[in-house]
C-alpha cells in the first residue's frame, strides 16, 4: 500500500487539562509516531514543572532551594530564566513566587509546613536566583514558586519543536486554550468570549505563531474561584480586566503575557512590543481593545 | 497609551457566533489500539461484567462511583503473548462527556491515556444519557471528520480532573478483575 499524506488529530489529559495535537502532510503512521513523541514532550514538562507532583523540579525547589542551590532540568532552568526576565521587565508584576497567595485563595493545595506569612512585605529583589550549571536558589526563605502561568505555553512550544524535529510539515498544539501552529497553511482558532463562555468572540488565523487567553471565564477552577491570576502586590485576584488574549511568536511568551495584560491592562503595551506580541483586552466594562498589530490575520466572524 | 485601539466587531456578529456544544472526535477504538500497541498482532475483546462484589471492590479501591455494569477490555497480543490491556471508559463532567482509552502494560502500569471523543455542553442536556451505548461498535470504517469543522478554541481551559478520577477507577478494575 502506498503511504499517502494525511491528517491526524489526537488528545491526551496532561498539564491538568486536555492537550490536543493535530498534524498533517505526512503518512498517517509517521504522524501518529510524531504525535506520540510530542505528547511525550508535554508529559516531560508536566513531570518537571507540576506543583502537585512531589518529585517534580518545582516541588524540589520549593522544598530545598531556600536552603541551598538546586540543580534542575535545562527546560526548567529555561522557564525560570524567562520568568526572571519577565519579572524584571514588568517591575515585579510577573511573579512566579505567588504560590502562597494561590494557596490562601484555595487554588493550590497546601503542602508541607507553611512559610511565615509575609503579605504586603514584598521585596523588589527577584525571588529566584539563577546560578551556573542549571542551578537555582531562592533569595528568601518564604518563596514558593508555581509555574502554572508559563509552563503550559512552554509545553506547547516543546511539542511543536518535537513535531518539527520528526519532520511534520504542518501542525497545531492546543493545551487547554494555549495554542501554537506551524506550517505553510494557517489554522483557524476561535477565541472564547470571557464574558460569555458559551460564545465565541472572534476567529483568528495563526501560522508560525501562538495565541493564549486568560480571564474570568477562561480559568474556571473547581471550587468556585473564578480566576487564577493573582496580583502579587495585593495577593488578590486581578479584577479590572475581564480577559485577554495574546498573540506571540512563541506560546510561552503568549501564555505569560496574557497574565500581564490582565494585571496591567493597557500599560502592558511596552511589554507586548518588546516580545513582538499583540493583545486583545476585554475590560470589565467598556470597549474591547486591541493593540495595533493584533488585527493582522484576524477575522471577526464566520 | 497610544498602543491600543477600540476593537470594532459588529455587535450583531458577536452575538450570533454561537458557541454550540463543542464536540471533537479524535480516534476510533481501532485507531487508538494501534497507537497504543503498534506491535500487537491482534486484540481480543472481553466484556467484563461486574458482580456486586467487583463493584464494591472497585469503589473501595478507587474512591469512585461505578456507573457501568461492565467494562470493555481488550488484551493486546503479539502472537499469543499478552503485551498489555486496552480499556475503554467514559466520564461525565459538569460540561463534558469524554470517551477515552487507557493502555496498560501487562503489570498494570499506565502507558498512556488517549481521548477518543469529547462533547462539551454548557446546557446540561447531556447529564443522564448513556454515552457508552453510542460509542460501542464504532470502528475505523466510520466516517472521520478530521480537520473538517473541528474548531480550535483559545480560552477553553477545561479541567481533566474527571479523567484522572476515571483512570483511578480503571486501575481499581484492573486490580479487581484482570490481575
Amino acid at each position: 500500500m502506498t503511504p499517502v499524506s494525511s491528517s491526524v488529530r489526537r488528545a491526551q489529559p496532561l498539564l491538568g487539562t486536555f492537550v490536543g495535537i493535530a498534524a498533517s502532510g505526512a503518512p498517517r503512521d509517521a504522524l501518529h509516531a510524531a504525535i506520540s513523541r510530542a505528547f511525550g514532550s508535554v508529559a516531560d514538562v508536566h513531570h518537571l514543572m507540576s506543583f502537585h507532583e512531589g518529585d517534580s523540579d518545582v516541588s524540589r525547589l520549593n522544598r530545598e532551594a531556600a536552603s541551598w542551590p538546586v540543580r534542575v532540568h535545562p527546560w526548567t532552568y529555561e522557564v525560570l530564566r524567562l520568568a526572571s526576565e519577565l519579572y524584571e521587565a514588568s517591575g515585579g508584576l510577573f511573579d512566579i513566587a505567588i504560590a502562597d497567595a494561590l494557596q490562601r485563595l484555595g487554588l493550590l493545595p497546601r503542602v508541607g509546613a507553611d512559610p511565615p506569612a509575609t503579605a504586603g512585605a514584598r521585596s523588589p529583589e527577584p525571588p529566584v536566583e539563577l546560578l551556573s550549571r542549571d542551578r537555582v536558589r531562592f533569595t528568601r526563605g518564604d518563596v514558593r514558586i508555581d509555574l502554572g502561568g508559563i509552563a503550559k505555553g512552554f509545553a506547547v512550544d516543546r511539542a511543536v519543536a518535537t513535531l518539527r524535529a520528526c519532520g511534520v510539515p504542518r501542525g497545531l498544539v492546543n493545551a487547554g486554550g494555549d495554542v501554537a501552529a506551524f506550517g505553510p497553511e494557517p489554522y483557524t482558532v476561535d477565541v472564547r468570549d470571557p464574558r460569555h463562555p458559551g460564545r465565541i468572540l472572534l476567529r483568528v488565523e495563526i501560522r508560525d505563531e501562538a495565541i493564549a487567553s486568560s480571564g474570568h471565564a477562561f480559568d474556571r477552577v473547581a471550587g468556585g474561584a473564578s480566576m487564577a491570576i493573582v496580583d502579587p502586590g495585593s495577593g488578590r485576584p486581578a479584577a479590572a480586566v475581564r480577559g485577554a488574549s495574546v498573540r506571540a511568536p512563541s506560546c510561552v511568551i503568549a501564555d505569560a503575557l496574557t497574565k500581564l495584560v490582565v494585571l496591567a491592562g493597557q500599560s502592558a503595551d511596552g511589554l507586548l512590543a518588546r516580545y513582538g506580541a499583540s493583545a486583545l483586552l476585554v475590560p470589565c466594562g467598556g470597549d474591547i481593545l486591541v493593540s495595533h498589530t493584533w488585527a493582522q490575520g484576524v477575522r471577526s466572524a464566520s | 497609551m497610544n498602543g491600543w485601539v477600540r476593537w470594532a466587531a459588529p455587535p450583531a456578529i458577536v452575538v450570533s457566533i454561537a458557541a454550540p456544544a463543542h464536540a471533537v472526535r479524535y480516534l476510533s477504538v481501532e485507531q487508538a489500539q494501534k497507537v497504543a500497541f503498534p506491535d500487537a498482532t491482534r486484540f481480543v475483546e472481553a466484556h467484563v461484567l461486574f458482580t456486586p462484589a467487583d463493584v464494591a471492590s472497585i469503589e473501595r479501591r478507587s474512591g469512585q462511583k461505578v456507573r457501568a455494569r461492565g467494562q470493555q477490555v481488550w488484551r493486546a497480543l503479539v502472537d499469543d503473548r499478552i503485551v498489555g490491556f486496552f480499556i475503554v471508559d467514559y466520564v461525565i463532567g459538569k460540561h463534558l462527556v469524554i470517551d477515552y482509552a487507557i493502555a496498560l502494560d501487562p503489570g498494570g502500569q499506565v502507558r498512556h491515556v488517549e481521548i477518543l471523543e469529547y462533547r462539551e455542553s454548557y446546557g446540561g442536556e447531556i447529564s443522564n444519557r448513556s454515552w457508552l451505548a453510542q460509542f460501542v461498535g464504532k470502528t475505523s470504517r466510520d466516517p472521520l471528520e478530521l480537520d473538517q469543522d473541528i474548531r480550535n478554541i483559545s480560552g477553553a481551559t477545561l479541567s481533566s480532573r474527571h479523567v484522572t478520577e476515571g483512570v483511578k477507577r480503571v486501575l481499581a478494575l484492573y486490580d479487581t478483575c484482570l490481575k
